[in-house]
Protein backbone atom coordinates (compact mmCIF):
# COMPACT_ATOMS: atom_id res chain seq x y z
CA UNK A 1 0.00 0.00 0.00
CA UNK A 2 2.62 2.52 1.11
CA UNK A 3 4.83 1.77 -1.86
CA UNK A 4 1.98 2.09 -4.37
CA UNK A 5 0.99 5.44 -2.92
CA UNK A 6 4.57 6.66 -3.05
CA UNK A 7 4.88 5.40 -6.64
CA UNK A 8 1.79 7.32 -7.74
CA UNK A 9 3.05 10.46 -6.02
CA UNK A 10 6.44 10.14 -7.73
CA UNK A 11 4.77 9.64 -11.12
CA UNK A 12 2.58 12.67 -10.69
CA UNK A 13 5.48 14.84 -9.56
CA UNK A 14 7.69 13.77 -12.44
CA UNK A 15 4.94 14.39 -15.02
CA UNK A 16 4.40 17.91 -13.68
CA UNK A 17 8.05 18.72 -13.23
CA UNK A 18 8.96 17.65 -16.76
CA UNK A 19 6.10 19.36 -18.57
CA UNK A 20 5.17 22.40 -16.50
CA UNK A 21 6.84 25.57 -15.36
CA UNK A 22 5.83 25.77 -11.71
CA UNK A 23 8.19 28.52 -10.67
CA UNK A 24 5.78 31.19 -11.86
CA UNK A 25 5.40 33.27 -8.71
CA UNK A 26 2.25 34.91 -7.42
CA UNK A 27 4.43 37.91 -6.62
CA UNK A 28 5.09 38.26 -10.37
CA UNK A 29 1.39 38.87 -10.89
CA UNK A 30 1.11 41.29 -8.00
CA UNK A 31 4.17 43.23 -9.27
CA UNK A 32 2.96 43.39 -12.86
CA UNK A 33 -0.54 44.39 -11.80
CA UNK A 34 0.74 47.17 -9.56
CA UNK A 35 2.91 48.53 -12.41
CA UNK A 36 -0.02 48.49 -14.82
CA UNK A 37 -2.28 50.26 -12.33
CA UNK A 38 0.28 53.01 -11.73
CA UNK A 39 0.83 53.38 -15.49
CA UNK A 40 -2.91 53.62 -16.14
CA UNK A 41 -3.37 56.15 -13.34
CA UNK A 42 -0.67 58.37 -14.86
CA UNK A 43 -2.38 58.05 -18.24
CA UNK A 44 -5.84 58.85 -16.89
CA UNK A 45 -4.97 61.81 -14.69
CA UNK A 46 -2.09 63.34 -16.67
CA UNK A 47 -1.60 62.10 -20.24
CA UNK A 48 -5.29 62.26 -21.23
CA UNK A 49 -5.30 65.99 -20.49
CA UNK A 50 -2.55 66.72 -23.03
CA UNK A 51 -3.15 67.68 -26.67
CA UNK A 52 -3.79 64.57 -28.79
CA UNK A 53 -0.46 64.29 -30.64
CA UNK A 54 1.55 64.71 -27.44
CA UNK A 55 -0.80 62.37 -25.57
CA UNK A 56 -0.31 59.57 -28.10
CA UNK A 57 3.47 59.79 -27.79
CA UNK A 58 3.34 59.94 -23.98
CA UNK A 59 0.93 57.00 -23.92
CA UNK A 60 3.33 54.85 -25.95
CA UNK A 61 6.22 55.83 -23.68
CA UNK A 62 4.08 55.07 -20.62
CA UNK A 63 3.14 51.65 -22.04
CA UNK A 64 6.73 50.74 -22.91
CA UNK A 65 7.98 51.66 -19.41
CA UNK A 66 5.15 49.73 -17.74
CA UNK A 67 5.78 46.68 -19.94
CA UNK A 68 9.51 46.75 -19.22
CA UNK A 69 9.15 47.03 -15.43
CA UNK A 70 6.30 44.51 -15.28
CA UNK A 71 8.23 41.89 -17.27
CA UNK A 72 11.40 42.52 -15.24
CA UNK A 73 9.52 42.08 -11.95
CA UNK A 74 7.82 38.97 -13.32
CA UNK A 75 11.13 37.40 -14.28
CA UNK A 76 12.81 38.44 -11.01
CA UNK A 77 10.17 36.94 -8.70
CA UNK A 78 9.92 33.73 -10.72
CA UNK A 79 13.69 33.40 -10.77
CA UNK A 80 13.68 33.76 -6.99
CA UNK A 81 11.00 31.10 -6.64
CA UNK A 82 12.90 28.68 -8.87
CA UNK A 83 15.95 29.18 -6.66
CA UNK A 84 13.90 28.49 -3.55
CA UNK A 85 12.50 25.37 -5.17
CA UNK A 86 16.02 24.32 -6.13
CA UNK A 87 15.08 24.11 -9.77
CA UNK A 88 16.77 25.24 -12.92
CA UNK A 89 15.15 28.46 -14.11
CA UNK A 90 15.89 28.14 -17.80
CA UNK A 91 14.51 24.83 -19.00
CA UNK A 92 12.94 23.42 -22.13
CA UNK A 93 9.53 24.13 -20.66
CA UNK A 94 10.35 27.80 -20.04
CA UNK A 95 11.47 28.18 -23.65
CA UNK A 96 8.19 26.63 -24.84
CA UNK A 97 6.29 29.03 -22.60
CA UNK A 98 8.12 32.08 -23.89
CA UNK A 99 7.57 31.01 -27.50
CA UNK A 100 3.86 30.41 -26.99
CA UNK A 101 3.44 33.61 -25.00
CA UNK A 102 5.29 35.98 -27.27
CA UNK A 103 3.96 34.77 -30.61
CA UNK A 104 0.41 36.13 -30.02
CA UNK A 105 1.80 39.11 -28.11
CA UNK A 106 4.03 40.02 -31.01
CA UNK A 107 1.11 39.83 -33.45
CA UNK A 108 -1.02 41.97 -31.13
CA UNK A 109 1.79 44.48 -30.63
CA UNK A 110 2.34 44.84 -34.35
CA UNK A 111 -1.37 45.33 -34.98
CA UNK A 112 -1.47 47.96 -32.23
CA UNK A 113 1.40 49.90 -33.78
CA UNK A 114 -0.35 49.88 -37.16
CA UNK A 115 -3.59 51.13 -35.62
CA UNK A 116 -1.83 53.86 -33.69
CA UNK A 117 -0.25 55.01 -36.97
CA UNK A 118 -3.74 55.15 -38.48
CA UNK A 119 -4.84 57.30 -35.57
CA UNK A 120 -7.11 54.68 -34.05
CA UNK A 121 -5.50 54.44 -30.65
CA UNK A 122 -8.87 54.12 -28.86
CA UNK A 123 -9.29 50.54 -29.98
CA UNK A 124 -5.81 49.49 -28.86
CA UNK A 125 -6.66 49.07 -25.16
CA UNK A 126 -9.18 46.34 -25.99
CA UNK A 127 -6.96 44.67 -28.59
CA UNK A 128 -4.00 44.40 -26.23
CA UNK A 129 -6.29 42.74 -23.66
CA UNK A 130 -7.63 40.25 -26.21
CA UNK A 131 -4.21 39.31 -27.60
CA UNK A 132 -2.78 39.05 -24.08
CA UNK A 133 -5.66 36.75 -23.12
CA UNK A 134 -5.01 34.55 -26.16
CA UNK A 135 -1.31 34.44 -25.29
CA UNK A 136 -2.12 33.33 -21.73
CA UNK A 137 -4.47 30.58 -22.91
CA UNK A 138 -1.81 29.44 -25.34
CA UNK A 139 0.71 29.25 -22.50
CA UNK A 140 -1.48 27.82 -19.78
CA UNK A 141 -0.93 24.18 -20.68
CA UNK A 142 2.69 24.55 -19.60
CA UNK A 143 2.01 26.08 -16.19
CA UNK A 144 -0.70 26.45 -13.55
CA UNK A 145 -4.23 25.95 -14.91
CA UNK A 146 -5.42 29.23 -13.35
CA UNK A 147 -3.59 31.03 -16.15
CA UNK A 148 -6.16 29.63 -18.57
CA UNK A 149 -9.00 31.36 -16.71
CA UNK A 150 -7.01 34.56 -16.35
CA UNK A 151 -6.70 34.46 -20.16
CA UNK A 152 -10.45 34.10 -20.63
CA UNK A 153 -11.07 36.98 -18.21
CA UNK A 154 -8.68 39.21 -20.17
CA UNK A 155 -10.43 38.42 -23.47
CA UNK A 156 -13.87 39.23 -22.04
CA UNK A 157 -12.59 42.53 -20.62
CA UNK A 158 -10.97 43.22 -24.00
CA UNK A 159 -14.31 42.95 -25.75
CA UNK A 160 -15.92 45.25 -23.21
CA UNK A 161 -13.10 47.73 -23.83
CA UNK A 162 -13.77 47.65 -27.58
CA UNK A 163 -17.56 47.92 -27.17
CA UNK A 164 -17.43 50.75 -24.65
CA UNK A 165 -14.58 52.62 -26.33
CA UNK A 166 -14.71 55.63 -24.01
CA UNK A 167 -14.11 53.44 -20.99
CA UNK A 168 -11.21 51.51 -22.60
CA UNK A 169 -8.75 52.65 -19.95
CA UNK A 170 -11.03 51.40 -17.14
CA UNK A 171 -11.24 47.89 -18.61
CA UNK A 172 -7.52 47.98 -19.39
CA UNK A 173 -6.78 48.80 -15.74
CA UNK A 174 -9.14 46.05 -14.58
CA UNK A 175 -7.49 43.51 -16.89
CA UNK A 176 -3.81 44.31 -16.60
CA UNK A 177 -3.89 45.82 -13.13
CA UNK A 178 -6.59 44.47 -10.83
CA UNK A 179 -6.86 40.97 -12.37
CA UNK A 180 -3.10 40.45 -12.16
CA UNK A 181 -3.04 41.55 -8.54
CA UNK A 182 -6.02 39.36 -7.59
CA UNK A 183 -4.72 36.29 -9.43
CA UNK A 184 -1.26 36.98 -8.02
CA UNK A 185 -2.55 37.02 -4.44
CA UNK A 186 -4.57 33.83 -4.94
CA UNK A 187 -1.63 32.03 -6.57
CA UNK A 188 0.71 33.26 -3.85
CA UNK A 189 -1.39 31.77 -1.10
CA UNK A 190 -2.28 28.64 -3.05
CA UNK A 191 1.17 27.68 -4.35
CA UNK A 192 4.04 29.87 -3.16
CA UNK A 193 3.42 29.67 0.59
CA UNK A 194 2.96 25.92 0.38
CA UNK A 195 6.39 25.50 -1.18
CA UNK A 196 8.23 27.28 1.59
CA UNK B 1 -6.81 -9.40 -4.93
CA UNK B 2 -4.28 -11.64 -6.67
CA UNK B 3 -5.91 -10.60 -9.89
CA UNK B 4 -5.19 -6.93 -9.28
CA UNK B 5 -1.61 -7.53 -8.25
CA UNK B 6 -0.93 -9.48 -11.42
CA UNK B 7 -1.85 -6.34 -13.36
CA UNK B 8 1.14 -4.56 -11.87
CA UNK B 9 3.89 -4.61 -14.42
CA UNK B 10 7.21 -6.01 -13.20
CA UNK B 11 9.03 -3.87 -15.76
CA UNK B 12 7.97 -0.78 -13.83
CA UNK B 13 9.07 -2.08 -10.47
CA UNK B 14 11.84 0.50 -10.10
CA UNK B 15 11.24 4.14 -9.25
CA UNK B 16 13.69 5.19 -11.94
CA UNK B 17 11.77 3.38 -14.68
CA UNK B 18 8.55 4.92 -13.43
CA UNK B 19 10.26 8.29 -13.69
CA UNK B 20 11.44 7.72 -17.25
CA UNK B 21 7.98 6.54 -18.33
CA UNK B 22 6.26 9.48 -16.57
CA UNK B 23 8.45 12.02 -18.33
CA UNK B 24 7.93 10.40 -21.74
CA UNK B 25 4.16 10.12 -21.23
CA UNK B 26 3.77 13.90 -21.11
CA UNK B 27 6.57 15.00 -23.46
CA UNK B 28 6.97 14.30 -27.18
CA UNK B 29 10.66 13.49 -27.15
CA UNK B 30 13.24 13.97 -24.42
CA UNK B 31 16.98 13.67 -24.89
CA UNK B 32 19.37 11.77 -22.66
CA UNK B 33 20.84 14.76 -20.84
CA UNK B 34 17.44 16.23 -20.14
CA UNK B 35 16.24 12.95 -18.65
CA UNK B 36 19.39 12.73 -16.60
CA UNK B 37 18.82 16.20 -15.15
CA UNK B 38 15.13 15.68 -14.49
CA UNK B 39 15.62 12.37 -12.71
CA UNK B 40 18.90 13.39 -11.10
CA UNK B 41 20.76 10.27 -12.18
CA UNK B 42 24.23 9.29 -13.33
CA UNK B 43 24.91 8.33 -16.96
CA UNK B 44 25.37 4.65 -16.27
CA UNK B 45 22.34 4.31 -14.05
CA UNK B 46 20.03 6.00 -16.54
CA UNK B 47 21.48 4.08 -19.49
CA UNK B 48 20.87 0.69 -17.91
CA UNK B 49 17.21 1.45 -17.18
CA UNK B 50 16.69 2.90 -20.64
CA UNK B 51 18.13 -0.26 -22.11
CA UNK B 52 15.73 -2.36 -20.09
CA UNK B 53 12.70 -0.33 -21.17
CA UNK B 54 13.88 -0.47 -24.77
CA UNK B 55 14.14 -4.25 -24.58
CA UNK B 56 10.45 -4.38 -23.61
CA UNK B 57 9.72 -2.11 -26.59
CA UNK B 58 8.18 0.44 -24.26
CA UNK B 59 10.41 3.26 -25.44
CA UNK B 60 12.37 3.98 -28.62
CA UNK B 61 15.52 5.93 -29.21
CA UNK B 62 15.96 8.41 -32.01
CA UNK B 63 19.48 9.34 -32.97
CA UNK B 64 20.17 12.58 -34.74
CA UNK B 65 22.88 15.16 -35.12
CA UNK B 66 22.64 18.65 -33.69
CA UNK B 67 25.41 20.37 -35.61
CA UNK B 68 28.22 17.86 -35.35
CA UNK B 69 27.20 16.44 -31.99
CA UNK B 70 25.26 13.19 -31.90
CA UNK B 71 22.11 13.47 -29.84
CA UNK B 72 19.90 10.65 -28.65
CA UNK B 73 16.33 11.34 -27.66
CA UNK B 74 13.66 8.97 -26.49
CA UNK B 75 9.97 8.59 -27.22
CA UNK B 76 7.36 6.33 -25.70
CA UNK B 77 5.87 3.62 -27.94
CA UNK B 78 2.19 2.75 -28.35
CA UNK B 79 2.82 -0.42 -26.36
CA UNK B 80 4.65 1.58 -23.70
CA UNK B 81 1.72 3.95 -23.28
CA UNK B 82 -0.78 1.12 -22.95
CA UNK B 83 1.36 -0.81 -20.49
CA UNK B 84 2.04 2.25 -18.38
CA UNK B 85 -1.63 3.19 -18.25
CA UNK B 86 -2.48 -0.36 -17.21
CA UNK B 87 0.15 -0.17 -14.50
CA UNK B 88 -1.24 3.17 -13.27
CA UNK B 89 -4.77 1.76 -13.12
CA UNK B 90 -3.55 -1.23 -11.17
CA UNK B 91 -1.72 1.04 -8.72
CA UNK B 92 -4.82 3.16 -8.24
CA UNK B 93 -7.04 0.14 -7.66
CA UNK B 94 -4.64 -1.14 -5.04
CA UNK B 95 -4.80 1.97 -2.92
CA UNK B 96 -8.57 2.47 -3.05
Amino acid sequence: MEKQLEDLKAIREMMEKSSKFLSLSGKSGIGAGTCATIGATVAYFYIFHQPRTVAVQLLILDAVIVLFIAVSLGIYFSYQKSKNRNEKFVSKVLIKILYNLFLPLFAGGLLSIILIHRDQIEIVAGLTLIFYGLALINTSKYTYEEIHFLGITEIILGFFAVIFLNYGIIFWTLGFGICHILYGIVMYFKYDLKNK
Amino acid sequence: MTNIISNLNKAFDSRIRLGIMSVLMVNDAVDFNNLKELLELTDGNLASHIKALESFNYIESKKQFIGKKPNTSYVITELGQQSFKQHLNALEKLIT
